[in-house]
């Protein structure tokens, strides 16, 4: 391989950009033990997910648990929730770019590699739900058909890969343009910002009326569903930026300043109270008017007919919400702290049930012949999903790596990479 | 704002690439509307194979000829005759032969008194009757025991036997007659094919015209169903109802 | 920061590959081919999928010849995999039809025979005994499909209960036409609603939108033994679907579309069914609309189906 000499002039253009990538894979595949260890975890967790998705293709879904009933279960469930935690960043952009807060300005960048991970697992996890992947190019408009605009899901399909690319184009060009140590020319990002603000919104509106468009699905078919998805986005998505946060301060040795993930806890309270406030008015129509239209509910919450299954669940799911919540109105909240964190991960697994077996699922229960058949996820489901969710993670971990890297300095154009053992990168 | 070479030629690159999309979808989407134009027809049949099989394309003309054209019979099932027992083995006298209602009711003149099967003594005895609070002969004819009997005592030939029927069951009979009773197989359009139709006796037997009850022997297997409160027999179950691969 | 040799740092063996190099190599290398055997079981589905198939492209762009070779490769991979021998036709609406489909509630007992029916002309997957007709056992004096039971399994009918046999509606304001992403699935001129069993992706979106479960997906490779599959096939319709993808009911289109009754129909002892061409004034259906009290299923969701139901009394 050959290198460039330390302290040569600039080689800029494409040939620098390859550096810029050569530099970079160096980079991440290199750390402390932990690191590799973190690593090589994750990967054999995304192999056993990859294999179980292989069998899952060759002998059909029957090994999943999903029935003509149940006809979605986990993997649209973590797709769901996935969305809202890329929505989530957009907290992050909206201070930084339309109230010029400086301090969150400089780790705005987390938010975005939050966002691109969580979309890179959206994607996957709708992969991993189709019957036939390899009729995948029959999505793609003008070589397959694009029933745009009447189905939502090419609506979604839009959106999503748009904000993937807004994401990927934003954090390339910013973390390129620190690496050669320019200043980033405000034509290139600034209006892709603005952009990403809106598309934020949509993405998880859109993901909202993939379901609540549905007549056939009472549970769903409510008005508040998108408003509501963007309240727990608002939640899930900073909640996940606090923990990448702490995870860059202690491992990554790059430390931001404290206002920032202040100012999310902040954006949280708010979100979380909208949040539960729609859960209040929600269970309030649903059980005041009763009848037909509140048999989902009745199920989710109370059971019904002698079946219970997801009653341990959402119930899980509304105590963890309502502590986390608590947690976060604390005043040690707002210092940092394990108060913080121990919050963060109570309101992301509420919000993960509620989403998934709190959402997703009792839209199909009653089915809608109205008959109740329940719904839990098969191993080959449960491998998959935790593949997907490890792919993630690594994208993430990547990502995050290289841009604390740029931060401090370590990684910049004509700055040789020092030997590991001297630098604290996790 | 001043640009190095680089820059300019990565703009460029940029500029070239953004186009590559532009004019693929550009070619693709003309390639794709100038052959729809071409082939328009490939829903459905063309006129010129429409018109080779002489049907018109217009869908009033289609079926104002579809009146015109021949139509296929629908057969309806009767019974032959009045019910007719075929001797196995020559009677006492040596003959063979068949017996027929007739072949005792003519020999000796109607009891009219006689009104339930329990009324009898001797044959017919034991036949199960529930139709309501008929007597034997509200249908069967005094007068000649193969044939039947209208309310006004005019005699109906047994492979008419749907009209002493529809006498009564007015509402039946029509919906029969409108194809809302009754079996049918064959083909909704008569011009293609006919039917066949079931009698009222095929179903309803009629000294006990009720339909019988079933019993239902093809279930479809519901995966993770369970069985509800109502059904009191074991419901059929497959699958686990946990999650195990 | 102290300055190591550059990159990539040089151990003091090989000038050029240093041992950090050697060993990252062999650990990608590893990983790929782990990823390579984990995902080693998807090598029998290219064995499956032909190139043809995999390239097909949707139903109504086919001309009339691709439609050919289009059949007969799929005749002969019935033959190959199920060993019976079929004839797969594409059976295109009869202008000037629009099929309409009732049940005279009244008469229905709910003996399932038009359940079974369906399974046999329709090659169903004789593992799950499936077939596009569900029956309620409804009791009488609701509506409400929640008091209703699918599972029954005593002599019909029962005392205090009537019988909703249920299936695909053949909606003119479909749900499913809207969801689908690919337009795998649509609705033709005779008012049918048909999927493109090549076309479909299998993303079940159409599954969740459809109000009647009139949708079902083949969630494995349907087995049929070959001296019971009905070799008299349809494209749209009753050839054997692959795994992966969505289904539903045509109104047996392979038969309706050449004049025939639906097999439901024919198979109903009661005479409970009648179908019909709603746009023929002297049709049966027609008759049922101008004397009888019909209603639909879940009207207030706009769907407009094509299938009604009534009562005699």
């Amino acid at each position: 391989m050959d290198g460039t000499p330390s302290g040569s002039s600039q080689t800029t253009g494409l040939l620098g950009y390859f550096g810029f990538l050569r530099k970079s894979l160096w980079l991440v595949t290199d750390g402390s033990l932990l690191y590799y260890a973190w690593m090589t975890a994750l990967t054999a967790i995304a192999l056993v997910g990859a294999h179980a998705w292989a069998v899952q293709v060759t002998h059909g879904m029957i090994t999943t648990n999903m029935t003509d009933s149940v006809s979605w279960g986990l993997y649209i469930a973590n797709f769901t929730f996935c969305v809202g935690l890329a929505a989530g960043g957009v907290m992050m952009v909206i201070p930084a770019y339309l109230y010029h807060d400086e301090e969150m300005h400089h780790v705005v960048i987390f938010g975005e590699a939050v966002a691109i991970a969580a979309i890179v697992m959206s994607t996957l996890f709708v992969v991993v739900d189709l019957g036939r992947p390899d009729r995948f190019w029959h999505l793609i408009p003008f070589i397959g058909r694009f029933n745009w605009p009447i189905s939502m899901l090419t609506w979604d399909v839009i959106v999503l890969n748009g904000y993937l690319v807004i994401n990927l184009h934003i954090v390339g060009y910013l973390l390129y343009m620190q690496y050669l140590g320019r200043r980033p020319n405000p034509l290139w990002y600034v209006p892709f910002v603005y952009l990403s603000i809106l598309w934020a919104i949509s993405i998880h509106t859109v993901t909202a009326f993939l379901y609540c468009g549905l007549g056939g699905r009472p549970f769903w078919n409510t008005a508040l569903l998108a408003p509501r998805f963007l309240a727990s986005a608002f939640v899930s998505g900073p909640a996940f930026i606090i923990i990448v946060m702490r995870l860059v301060r202690v491992l990554g040795g790059y430390t931001a300043s404290p206002k920032p993930v202040r100012l999310l806890i902040q954006i949280i309270r708010v979100s979380m109270s909208i949040n539960l406030l729609m859960l209040a008015s929600e269970l309030f129509t649903i059980f005041y008017t009763g009848g037909e239209h509140a048999a989902a509910g009745q199920y989710l919450f109370f059971g019904s007919h002698g079946h219970y299954g997801l009653v341990p669940w959402i119930w899980t799911s509304v105590a963890l919400n309502l502590v986390g919540t608590a947690l976060f109105f604390l005043p040690a909240a707002l210092e940092r702290g394990n108060v913080r964190i121990a919050a963060c991960v109570l309101c992301i697994v509420g919000i993960w049930i509620e989403k998934g077996m709190g959402l997703i699922i009792p839209g199909f229960i009653p089915s809608t012949l109205h008959q109740i058949v329940e719904y839990t996820p098969s191993l080959t489901e449960w491998k998959v999903s935790a593949g997907t969710f490890a792919f993630g993670l690594l994208v993430l971990t990547v990502t995050v790596k290289l841009i604390t890297n740029v931060l401090t300095g370590k990684l910049h154009e004509g700055v040789p990479l020092t030997k590991p053992e001297a630098v604290e990168t996790a | 704002m001043v640009m190095s070479t680089a820059d300019r030629v990565s703009w460029r690159l940029c500029m070239l690439m953004g186009l590559l999309p532009v004019l693929m979808i550009v070619t693709v989407g003309m390639r794709r509307a100038h052959e729809e134009r071409e082939d328009a027809q490939s829903v459905g049949p063309t006129l010129a194979e429409l018109k080779a099989v002489g049907r018109s394309a217009d869908p009033v003309e289609e079926i104002r000829r579809a009146k015109q054209t021949r139509r296929f019979p629908v057969e309806i099932r009767r019974p032959t005759g009045p019910p007719v027992i075929e001797l196995t083995e020559p009677d006492p006298l040596g003959r063979m032969g068949r017996v027929a209602c007739t072949t005792c009711h003519s020999v000796r003149p109607p009891n009219l008194s006689n009104q339930q099967p329990s009324d009898l003594d001797e044959f017919h005895a034991g036949m199960p009757f529930e139709h309501g609070r008929l007597v034997c002969y509200s249908c069967h004819n005094p007068g000649n025991a193969d044939t039947l009997r209208l309310a006004d005592g005019r005699a109906v030939e047994y492979p008419q036997v749907m009209t002493l029927c529809g006498q009564c069951h007015g509402p039946q009979a029509r919906d029969y007659r409108r194809y809302s009773h009754g079996g049918v197989n064959g083909y909704w359009d008569l011009t293609r094919g006919g039917r066949v139709r079931a009698n009222c006796i095929d179903c309803h037997d009629p000294h006990v015209p009720r339909f019988p009850k079933m019993i239902p022997t093809f279930k479809p297997k519901e995966r993770f169903l369970v069985t509800t409160r109502d059904d009191h027999t074991p419901g059929l179950r497959f699958g686990g109802g946990t999650g195990h691969e | 920061m102290n300055e190591t040799p550059s990159f990539p740092p040089q151990g003091s063996g090989s000038p050029v590959l240093s041992r950090r190099t050697a060993v990252k190599g062999a650990c990608a290398t590893l990983g790929l081919a782990a990823f390579g055997a984990a995902i080693s079981p998807l090598t029998k589905l290219t064995e499956d999928i032909s190139a043809e198939e995999f390239l097909q492209q949707h139903y109504q762009e086919l001309s009339a010849k691709d439609k050919q070779k289009v059949f007969a490769r799929l005749e002969a991979e019935t033959k190959e995999e199920y060993g019976a021998e079929v004839t797969i036709r594409d059976d295109r609406p009869i202008p000037g039809t629009k099929f309409v489909y009732a049940i005279n509630l009244s008469l229905c007992n709910g003996n399932g025979k038009c359940v079974e029916a369906c399974h046999r002309e329709n090659n169903h997957n004789r593992q799950t005994n499936e077939s596009y007709i569900r029956i309620l056992e409804m009791p009488i004096g609701t509506m409400d499909m929640g008091k209703g039971n699918i599972t029954y399994s005593h002599a019909v009918p029962a005392e205090g209960k009537f019988y909703l046999p249920v299936q695909c509606q053949q909606c003119d304001n479909p749900p499913c036409v809207h969801a689908c992403p690919v337009q795998a699935t649509w609705k033709e001129d005779d008012g049918i609603v048909v999927v493109d069993y090549n076309w479909c992706i299998g993303c079940r979106y159409c599954e969740a939108a459809c109000p009647y479960h009139a949708r079902r997906f083949n969630w494995q490779k349907p087995e049929v033994p070959a001296d019971e599959i009905n070799p008299d096939q349809s494209y749209l319709s009753n050839r054997i679907r692959p795994q992966g993808v969505v289904e539903k009911c045509t109104y047996c289109l392979h038969r309706t579309r050449r004049g025939r009754l639906p097999a439901c129909l024919e198979a109903c002892p009661t005479g409970a069914r009648v179908f019909g061409n709603i746009l023929d004034p002297e049709s049966e259906i027609r008759w049922l609309f101008e004397n009888k009290r019909v209603l639909i299923l879940k009207e207030h969701l706009g769907t407009e189906p094509s299938f009604f139901y009534f009562f005699d009394e």
